[in-house]
């Protein structure tokens, strides 16, 4: 058990942040099992990320005062509660106030661990062990969440958790730890937080808006979709390696990483097509960039700072508050060009179904058909196969209006790709905006 | 390794990584993958159909007569068409770019040559029509070559045409019964009453 004991608390610290984004892939899912609006899901994944992003510091302080393991197995303990009542959810209000609880648990959780581990595997191992969990954390979750909800259910996301944090209340209880006792000497490392907090903006690009073009704009299943998405983390591994060998300063290697992600993402609006292919490439190099600055980063927050513990809320609620304010600017912006994007596509799919190589009683039926199922579908990247299965046309003709179909759903995936790109282009510029937050000239200090 | 090469390689590497792939992203089409652009409705289009007689020249017909109301109206032609197919009045901008488009149609195929002659129609029109008997039988002993020297197609088309009243089609979109009804019923008095006049002018003549 003993042996157990701090790779239970890493396990708990990956879940924790894994849930920042494990129910993008499930938000479809969601939505249709709690009946919900767009806007109302969106709560789902904003309303964890704002309650553990402003929670996280007010319970780090928390840690000075009490026992590190108490807090930690009760945080722990909230934590598997709130995940299990998530699964039961019947109602998206239920859901979302569930959420909350998960996230103040989570909150206790993650500063608490810190401090378990720490006092595990000493100072360096230890915060080390707490960073590098919370990257894989942050990078698993969405192909988590996606594969779960393909294989099972969305519920299955929040059930998986509950055995795994059973678990870690008495490894956490197990952990002597006293209270850090240290003087609040240090003020929070304004910078490494501040650029933390816009990456975080930016890689919730990377990630959210990567999953839902997938599911919703072009049509993958979720599974798919997580399969997909696995090249982030695969290649967030690969950033360590790549920094031993080049040894660069770490503001360098920040720098640099802050720009792969910016390179990425503006891959990401710009593929030359619908293929998974194109979106390879520009997720390594997001995968590379998370690889290099957020653990350094974490680290350097961290680092020669006390108490250690009110340091580490700070920079998770770095983290988290600009996923939301990530969430918060994208939202709006790929919603509105989603909305912009019906006129171009409905055009693309008239010119093509007026020139179909089709009889004109054919090309009126499937007309018809199109027209009632945009109708029933509005809101959302339309599946036109229904309209096509629907159409009453000549047997002969259903080759002719299958090579159609294949047409216009290619209409659809390209205005979907084009409503995406402006969204991916401001994570990209928000990923750039981090990178001027680390090479701008520090305030001169007086000798 | 130099300070100097450690503070460079990583930078040069990223940049590397990136220029490379929006590189091979932009050469293979990136940033070009958008919905299809419609095209300039007063440029020629060249239209086609599966369909054959009076339903495929109908049909090449309305394509290129939406062409000529939408420039007219100074939008694209799946604008218009999107619009048409809205319920709701019409404008009389509308009505009568839709009814100018179609007459220009008739004009540009009568220039290019794609009007089949009357003939290829009257049969299929005399099928369709309910004429007396005897009457249908001396139109069907004509040769073609008489027919076609008696019925002028663009001008069958353009009596047609003015007899359509778009307005009653347009609000009634959704019975397609109807307006094939209504296309057949005003194409074949459109060949009546071209025949009849052609007729009444050999009589006249004789």
């Amino acid at each position: 058990m003993r042996r157990a004991v701090a790779p239970l608390l890493a396990v708990t610290v990956a879940l924790v942040l894994a849930d920042s984004a494990v129910v993008t892939l499930a938000l479809p899912d969601i939505l249709r099992h709690l009946d919900a609006t767009v806007g109302q899901v969106a709560w789902v994944l904003i309303a964890f990320n704002l309650v553990l992003g402003l929670a996280a510091v007010p319970t780090a302080m928390s840690f000075t005062r009490a026992q590190p393991r108490i807090l930690s197995a009760l945080g722990i303990a909230v934590f598997a509660g709130a995940s299990a009542w998530c699964a039961l959810a019947g109602s998206i209000d239920v859901l979302i106030a569930a959420r909350c609880i998960q996230a103040l648990g989570g909150a206790l959780a993650l500063v608490g661990c810190l401090e378990l581990l720490v006092a595990e595997y000493g100072e360096r191992r230890g915060v080390a062990a707490w960073v590098a969990a919370g990257v894989l954390g942050t990078a698993t979750g969405p192909v988590a969440g996606g594969l779960l909800t393909e294989a099972i259910s969305w519920q299955a996301i929040f059930v998986v958790q509950v055995p795994f944090a059973v678990l870690a209340v008495p490894a956490a209880l197990a952990v002597r730890a006293a209270p850090e006792e240290a003087p609040d000497r240090h003020r929070p490392a304004v910078r490494p937080n501040l650029t933390l907090a816009l990456l975080s903006a930016a890689l919730t690009a990377a990630l959210f808006l990567l999953v839902l073009l997938l599911v919703e704009g072009w049509r993958r299943s979720p599974a798919t979709a997580a399969l997909t998405v696995s090249v982030v983390p695969i290649a967030a591994l690969a950033a360590r390696p790549l920094a031993r060998f080049l040894r660069p300063p770490p503001e360098v290697e920040v720098a640099a990483g802050c720009f792969l992600i910016a390179g990425g993402l503006a891959g990401l609006a710009i593929p030359p097509s619908a293929h998974l292919a194109w979106t390879i490439a520009p997720q390594a190099l997001v995968g590379l960039g998370l690889g290099l600055t957020v653990d350094r980063l974490t680290a350097q927050a961290l680092e020669m700072r006390l108490p250690r513990v009110r340091h580490a809320g700070w920079t998770i609620g770095a983290r988290h508050v600009g996923v939301v304010v990530g969430l918060a600017i994208l939202t709006p912006v790929f919603t509105a060009d989603l909305e912009d994007a019906q006129v171009p596509a409905q055009e693309a799919i008239t010119s093509l179904v007026l020139d179909a190589p089709l009889k004109p009683d054919d090309k009126i039926a499937i007309a018809e058909s199109l027209g009632r199922e945009l109708v029933d579908q509005q809101g959302q990247v339309p599946d036109l196969h229904g309209a096509f299965a629907a159409a009453d046309i000549d047997p002969e003709a259903r080759p002719a209006a299958a090579r159609l179909e294949r047409d216009l759903d290619a209409q659809l995936e390209r205005a979907a790709t084009r409503a995406f790109r402006d969204s991916f282009l401001i994570g990209a510029g928000l990923a750039l905006l981090a990178l001027l937050t680390v090479v701008a000239p520090g305030r001169r200090r007086d000798p | 390794m130099t300070n100097r090469l450690r503070m460079a390689a990583m930078p040069a590497v990223a940049l590397v990584l990136v220029s490379g792939v929006l590189g091979v992203q932009v050469a293979n089409g990136g940033g070009t993958f958008e919905p299809l652009k419609p095209a300039d409705p007063c440029a020629a289009r060249t239209v086609t159909s599966q369909a054959d007689g009076i339903d495929g020249l109908t049909e090449r017909l309305v394509l290129l007569g939406i062409d000529g109301a939408a420039c007219r109206l100074r939008v694209s032609r799946e604008a218009l068409t999107l619009e048409l197919a809205q319920p709701g009045p019409r404008t009389d901008a509308e009505i009568d770019a839709l009814h100018d488009g179609l007459l220009a149609a008739v004009r540009r195929m009568k220039e290019d040559g794609s009007l089949p002659p009357a003939s290829a129609l009257v049969d299929e029109a005399m099928d369709n029509a309910d004429l007396n008997g005897f009457l249908e039988a001396a139109i069907r002993a004509i040769p073609d070559s008489v027919v076609n020297a008696a019925l002028k197609t663009d001008d069958v088309l353009t009596r047609a045409i003015d007899d359509l009243d778009l307005r009653a089609i347009l609000a009634n979109l959704d019975d397609q019964q109807g307006i094939n009804q209504q296309m057949e019923v005003a194409v074949t008095q459109a060949v009546k009453d071209s025949l009849v006049d052609r007729l009444r002018d050999l009589i006249g003549q004789g």
